[in-house]
């Protein structure tokens, strides 16, 4: 039964302070879905009973079938709290709720880290994160990632440890083990927190004795904070109930015998750890009664307890009988709730330090004032962040934010893509908005209007949004757009489709651009041998793409798919040996370049965001200064960042009083664009390339230097430049973690080695016999790799891959037969160019 | 006016002799520069297109009208946009050819030449005129390239391509295409890498074998090679070499008046007389 209406839930879309936005974020296999159906269920939407087994925001067949989220869902739950409930909610100042009522903007995302960019899509509309952590296994590396993505986009984490039912029924951990393992748990997500805080968002880190960690069993449908507890014996002990909350965490030991409370502990049997004495020794006994079936001294117990316990369950025994009583003295939704409720950021709260995060134009224009204000009668500023398949197949629902004003069914707005820059036509639609609807994990709901603050789907604009937009209203041509998304992990694996009967070839044309459009991540081009290539970001991925491909966006047409490739990048390593002069086919024009490898870490810093081609110019030289050893006059004149304006090679002007030299600025960064994403080994990216201008001789009439002369020349001068600077070839290389118990590890180590990879890190699970394996591994290895360790360690490892960096490869690709020169080759021949790499001659001249 | 039309062979020079006749302008003599070795195709000249040159005489044939003709000796030596009259430089030998074409008609007022864009060419053209006392005579001049192209078609000036030098031009496809044939082309390049749509910025280079000035026939090209000068791929530079071409009658013409077939190292006679004229300066 469902206990709201749409009516209620458009309501309190306007109370600004009785809204949450949040996420559920975690890696593969923690429990997200499975917790979120709590939530759910407590909304209405579907019965308490089948929580934890339905996973309503698993909306697809193979999301079921593979028990994995594979696209984030959103969810918008209603929720009417009892006064009593919030009684202890310390308000922030200014931020004050309106009504009992709460309306929760849930989206679940996938925990794998093939689809970490459905997670960066998540993160963007949201303000606070629950961060799901399996108790056992601890915090991974999706976990990192994501909670690292988090705090980026200044996202306030909560935490809930999860699956505590396997410390009792699988483990049998006693208390004081138990204790050990949730702090060290805690512990090892506040130091993550604490690496990538930001100051604006105030304290990030999560503490149980604040409330802002809670205890939990998914699959059971039970979950606590110690605030429940708390609560319980602050009456018992006629303590404040803040005091007795500080007991029942750390280092506070009671002694049952004395009556007394200590710091350490006296080391008599019956002094206990709070936590321990009050917390879980007390939930082990319901445990065990109920497991035993011992219903008499059970019903006493929580007769004590004041857990109403209907009769019709009465009948149950053993693990039902054990699940049912948990939810009803300790249910999910309550912890939960009670803990994004109070510890939650609301959109009014969030978007006060997030707006310098999110919007690009100046800070102080009224854009971002109604951004900053989330004022719903402010200019309209919404993001979409993705886009949702809708039922009827090929049309999809564009999914975003409001941050200011609101957007109405019916209006017109205009939509602002990616490479959209203010002032200019490019990238910018002006459309209508055909309908607004709320996201209920299955199903859509239309309603009239939706103001800042709350996610919302529009209908009618897929055709006119990419993956991601601003949209602004009509009129305001002033409004810059809201930063782009910045993507933690990137498409390197790729593989080649085509249809098996040729007459599909316009179906996958179009299940392309489908395909494209329905995943944040996933990049599909055209190869100019005609191949059409799809781009995943691993081999998990890749697999789910090409099956919503040829099932959905096709029709079922049947798909040849080649094995996969990878993508390499071309980078250089020493300074060309002498300065390059290429001339303009018309040869009035001549361009004289050398080419120097950047300096360590900067490549990677430019990938972070930390240099960018936004900067302010003399901040950016500084920095260049201090870090890597630039010269002053140098940084300041960096004409453009490559490939594509943002990629990590660097085009810069050293040429001393050039006549005309700013006339052809634009088209040598042109040029450097195009040389930069196709590269003169195998026409892959380069990176960590500086090309440095050194001179121009320029014809002296302008009409003799237009783009057409000096695109192809100074694209020639950077390859030039290029091959007469030791090129080398990088690949991409994973972070594999690989969990496993010891008489694995002989298994692990060899098959890591057979695969050219390295163990970085080896450590033992306190408490637990599982080691936790850190190594790299060579993308181009990775293919099978999960299946190959799974045979060599009898399916005891499983490997979670993650792109990790760029290695440079030892031999020299253009040495025949070395081993990066059969690698170019083979890119070669794949993409139709000659057998050869071209001599430096072929692109420079003599004078 | 009379006029002495200074030809390269390609669509410009000859569409402008066409709007010197459409304005009562009298062409009396055709002008041409050509390089100091019959075997060089191209010489990448700042002022003079030389692809095609071994046509020419047959172009001026076809118009029935005296040719004067002269090598280039000079070189590009100022650079710069303006032209104070150097020693030496290419720009000399124009000054040249043009006193011989004015000694041998004195009755000459005007030059037509084929500039559309270029300053460089213009200001240098316009020095020589100075110096000679005559008026220089460009219709083309800062015309709207997109309609002058148009034009060109429409008025069937049928030119080839001969030389290629600019991204998004290969050799292999487009030499020998006519105007018609790369209209669509050019109009591309215009849009993605801003090159001129008439080739002024050295783009491509023509040669004229029709046009309507052409009372005595018109010009067949029956060889032809391409010859790569620059194969990087990237922007390849390319010419059309004519190995030999024939002259046969427009329809409604009675017959061949005159044959003119072309090698390379055997250059038509005509040439020789044309010379001795230029020399005599």
């Amino acid at each position: 039964m469902v206990k709201f209406t749409i009516e209620q839930l458009r309501e309190i879309m306007d109370r600004k302070n009785n809204i949450r936005n949040m996420s559920v974020i975690a890696h593969v296999d923690h429990g997200k879905s499975t917790l979120t159906d709590s939530l759910v269920a407590a909304a209405g939407i579907i019965a308490v009973e089948a929580a934890g087994d339905m996973r309503l925001t698993d909306t697809r067949a193979d999301e079921q079938e593979r028990c994995i989220t594979i696209k984030s869902t959103g969810i918008s739950l209603y929720y009417d709290m009892k006064p009593e409930d919030l009684a202890e909610y310390d308000e922030p100042k200014g931020y004050e709720r309106n009504g009992n009522e709460y309306l929760i903007n849930l989206i679940d995302s996938p925990g794998h880290v093939d689809f970490s960019s459905e997670v960066t899509a998540a993160l963007r509309i949201t303000d606070g994160a629950l961060v799901v952590v399996d108790c056992v296994e601890g915090v991974c590396v999706q976990t990192e990632t994501v909670l690292r993505q988090a705090l980026s986009e200044r996202i306030k984490p909560v935490m809930t440890v999860n699956k505590l039912d396997r410390c009792f029924l699988e483990l049998m951990l006693d208390g004081e083990e138990a204790y050990q393992t949730y702090s060290r748990v805690i512990e090892s997500a506040n130091v993550i927190m604490a690496t990538y805080a930001d100051d604006a968002v105030g304290d990030v880190q999560v503490y149980p004795e604040k409330g802002t960690v809670s205890f939990s069993a998914g699959l059971h449908g039970w979950a606590f904070t110690l605030t429940v507890f708390a609560k319980m014996y602050a009456s018992k002990f006629g303590i404040d109930k803040k005091k007795m909350m500080e007991r029942l965490w750390g280092n506070n030991f009671f002694d049952k015998t004395t009556n007394k409370w200590t710091k350490k502990t006296t080391g008599a049997k019956t002094c206990k750890r709070g936590f321990v004495q009050f917390v879980y020794d007390p939930i082990k006994m319901i445990i065990d009664l109920a497991m035993n079936n011992e219903k008499d001294k059970l019903w006493a117990m929580l007769g004590k307890l004041n857990v109403d316990f209907a009769t019709k369950d009465k009948e149950l025994v053993a693990k039902p009988l054990m699940k049912r009583v948990m939810q009803c003295w300790l249910p999910a939704q309550v912890a939960l709730l009670e803990m994004i409720i109070f510890h939650l950021p609301s959109p009014a709260m969030a978007q006060k330090y997030r707006v310098d995060n999110l919007y690009e134009g100046p800070i102080d224009d009224e854009f971002a004032e109604g951004i900053r204000t989330c004022n719903s009668e402010g200019p309209l500023m919404l993001y979409v962040s993705k886009m949702i398949p809708a039922q009827d197949k090929g049309r999809f629902y564009a999914f975003g934010r409001v941050f200011s004003g609101k957007v109405r069914t019916g209006q017109k707005v205009r939509i602002l893509g990616p490479n959209y820059v203010p002032g200019a036509k490019k990238d910018l639609y002006i459309k209508n908005i055909q309908r607004t609807v709320l996201c209920m994990g299955r199903r859509q709901e239309a309603v009239e209007d939706v103001p800042s603050g709350n996610t919302v789907a529009l209908v009618g604009l897929d055709q006119y949004i990419q993956k991601n937009a601003t949209l602004t209203d009509e009129k305001n041509d002033m409004a810059h757009p809201i930063k782009a998304m910045k993507f933690s992990v990137s498409p390197v694996v790729r593989v080649a489709v085509e249809c098996k009967v040729a007459s599909d070839l316009p179906k996958l044309v179009e299940g392309l651009k489908r395909l494209s459009k329905s995943d944040p991540m996933v990049v599909c081009s055209i190869e100019e041998t005609g191949e059409h290539i799809v781009a995943g970001a691993g081999e998990l991925h890749l697999e789910i793409c090409l099956k919503d491909l040829e099932e959905d966006y096709m029709g079922g047409a049947p798909l040849k798919v080649s094995e996969p490739v990878v993508s390499f990048r071309e980078t250089v390593t020493v300074q060309s040996d002498h300065t390059v002069m290429s001339k303009s086919p018309n040869k009035h024009n001549r361009l004289y370049l050398i080419g120097n490898p950047l300096e360590d870490g900067l490549s990677e810093a430019i990938d972070e965001g930390d240099v960018g081609p936004r900067d302010d110019p003399k901040a950016r030289g500084r920095l260049l200064a201090e870090k890597w050893g630039w010269d002053k006059d140098l940084s300041k004149k960096i004409w453009a960042f490559g490939p594509d304006t943002l990629g990590p090679n660097l085009f810069v002007d050293m040429c001393k009083g050039v006549q005309y030299l700013n006339e052809i600025k634009d088209s040598c960064v042109a040029a450097f664009q195009w040389a930069t994403k196709e590269g003169p080994l195998c026409e892959e990216n380069m990176r960590g390339v500086r090309i440095e201008v050194h001179d121009v001789v320029l014809h002296a009439d302008a009409i003799h230097r237009g783009g057409g002369q000096i695109i192809p020349t100074c694209r020639r001068a950077i390859y030039a430049a290029f091959l007469t600077a030791s090129p080398a070839l990088m690949e991409p290389v994973y972070l594999v973690e690989i969990q496993a118990p010891e008489q694995a590890l002989g298994g692990i180590y060899g098959s890591l080695s057979q695969k050219r990879g390295q163990v970085i890190e080896e450590m033992q699970r306190p408490g637990t016999p599982m080691y936790n394996i850190k190594a790299h591994l060579p993308v181009l290895e990775s293919f099978g790799f999960t299946n190959f360790l799974r045979a060599a360690t009898s399916g005891q490892a499983f490997p979670q891959c993650v792109f990790d960096h760029w290695e440079l490869m030892p031999s020299d690709p253009r040495t025949p037969d070395s081993q990066t020169n059969k690698l170019v080759m083979e890119t070669r021949k794949r993409k139709g160019s000659k057998m050869e790499i071209p001599p430096v001659n072929e692109y420079e001249d003599k004078l | 006016m009379k006029v002495v039309g200074l030809i390269s062979g390609g669509k410009d020079s000859f569409t402008n002799l066409i709007l010197c006749s459409t304005y009562g302008h009298e062409t009396v003599a055709l002008a041409n520069l050509l390089p100091a070795e019959d075997c060089t195709e191209e010489l990448d000249s700042f002022m003079y297109q030389t692809v095609g040159h071994n046509v020419v005489t047959a172009q001026a044939q076809c118009m029935g009208l005296p040719l004067y003709r002269r090598r280039i000796l000079g070189a590009s030596k100022e650079q710069g946009l303006e032209y104070h009259g150097t020693k030496g430089d290419e720009v000399e030998d124009l000054y040249r050819l043009l006193f011989a074409v004015k000694n041998a008609h004195p009755e000459i007022q005007a030059v037509s030449t084929g500039a559309i864009a270029s300053d460089f060419q213009r200001l240098r053209v316009e020095r020589v005129c100075a110096r000679l006392g005559l008026i220089s005579l460009c219709y083309l001049w800062r015309q709207n390239q997109r309609a002058l192209l148009r034009t060109m078609i429409h008025s069937e000036v049928e030119a080839v391509l001969v030389k290629v030098a600019a991204l998004g031009l290969e050799p292999r496809r487009h030499l020998g295409k006519t105007l018609g044939e790369m209209e669509g082309t050019l109009h591309k390049l215009n849009r993605d890498y801003q090159s001129h749509i008439c080739g002024e910025g050295g783009e491509f280079e023509t040669l004229v074998l029709d046009c309507p000035l052409f009372s005595e026939g018109r010009i067949v090209l029956d060889d032809t090679e391409v010859v790569m000068h620059d194969n990087s791929g990237i922007a390849p530079v390319g010419l059309l070499r004519v190995k030999s071409f024939h002259v046969e009658p427009k329809p409604g013409q009675a017959g061949v008046r005159f044959l003119v077939t072309a090698n390379m190292p055997g250059q038509a006679a005509g040439i020789a007389v044309s010379m001795q004229k230029a020399a005599a300066c």
